[in-house]
């Protein structure tokens, strides 16, 4: 499975290249804490009485911390980015690599959509949990702390690989990998 | 300006791991199942890179680092948290933005799964500052710190080792 549209080499030297630049301008890149950051948004228009006694969601409730700060325009970036991108190099694109129901989740789940979608559902709750919990995830704490030789980011970057190598062999033990 | 910043990089970044195929699902499961391990090398690539960048940078004061505290019972359970939920949706936050503007049905699930974990974690919040967060806090330490010499001496053979090892020494193993 050599085929993607730019190799893994050129990607992550791009993306060590541009977590320099972050590091230079403003920060290291992070991505976990936008989604308390846009709850919060969220929380405090609807219910503001409860955000501002929430512990989490007050860190956040700041006028100068929320709403549309440069950690959120990041992301809104890489939403923008990867869409524009991925309207350009459609036609580029591995077969194998598009649409919402991975070859290798079908083969051992089955066609349904539902479980596919449910399963991201809750892989999706537990990432940013754990995230949160952690204070950081793949961008904040693997790429971005680990470069910052970070002892945190190391014991985050171990458990996670571990746990994560022991969730898809158990997923997919009926393969015998 | 800072947003205008914030946004470009963004964008950058995006780009970067559609193109790279970082928002696809075969390639997460590939390197989790060790038999494809085109992300491993990826990011052992960008950490290579970026360790290395990082520490010239910091050789001027240049460098805007954000060392993480250590509190070492939230960041083992919340890795291991996050661990399951990166195998099960094959996502992880950043992937799971790009996959949704893909238009990904299972990213944008997970996305919309993220948004609700963030809130139950705020929820939870009070009671594990108490019982996770703070206890066993070591504190913003790096290696630099702990070993106490420059980090310099530190990320350039370890940026070394990450480059040889993503370039040389970690091969793709199908049967």
């Amino acid at each position: 499975m050599k085929d993607a549209i730019i190799s893994w080499k050129a990607a992550g030297i791009a993306l060590g290249l541009l977590l320099v630049v972050a590091t230079y301008l403003v920060k290291p890149l992070g991505v976990s804490t936008q989604f308390v950051v846009s709850d919060a948004v969220v929380a405090h228009k609807v219910a503001p009485e409860f955000a501002e006694n929430n512990q989490y969601l007050a860190k956040y409730g700041e006028k100068e911390d929320w709403g549309v700060g440069y950690g959120w325009m990041l992301v809104f970036g890489m939403l923008v980015g990867g869409g524009i991108t991925g309207r350009l190099f459609a036609n580029k694109q591995p077969e194998a690599d598009k649409g919402s129901m991975p070859s290798l989740w079908k083969e051992q789940f089955g066609p349904s959509k539902l479980k596919r979608n449910m399963a991201s559902f809750g892989g999706g709750i537990l990432l940013l949990f754990g995230a949160r919990l952690a204070g950081g995830c793949t961008s904040g704490h693997m790429i971005s702390g680990i470069s910052q030789l970070a002892i945190s980011s190391f014991i985050f970057g171990a458990v996670t690989f571990a746990v994560a190598i022991a969730t898809a062999k158990f997923l997919y033990r009926k393969r015998g990998v | 300006m800072t947003l205008v910043i914030g946004f470009l990089i963004g964008c950058a970044f995006g780009a970067i791991l559609y193109l790279g195929g970082a928002s696809s699902y075969r390639r997460i499961l590939g390197t989790l199942l060790l038999k494809d391990m085109w992300i491993i090398k990826l990011m052992m690539t960008a950490i290579g890179v970026g360790t290395l960048g990082i520490y010239l940078l910091d050789l001027g004061n240049l460098a805007n680092l954000s060392i993480k505290p250590a509190y070492v019972w939230g960041v083992v359970a919340g890795g291991a948290i996050f661990g399951i939920g990166w195998a099960l949706s094959g996502y992880c936050p950043g992937t799971c933005v790009v996959g949704s503007s893909e238009g990904k049905t299972d990213a944008i699930f997970t996305l919309v799964g993220a948004l609700v974990g963030a809130f139950l974690f705020a929820l939870a919040y009070p009671v594990l500052e108490e019982t996770v967060l703070a206890p066993a806090n070591i504190g913003s330490i790096s290696l630099e710190s702990v070993l106490g010499v420059q980090g310099i001496w530190i990320a350039a053979p370890f940026s070394a080792l990450l480059i040889f090892l993503a370039f040389f020494v970690l091969k793709d193993r199908y049967d």
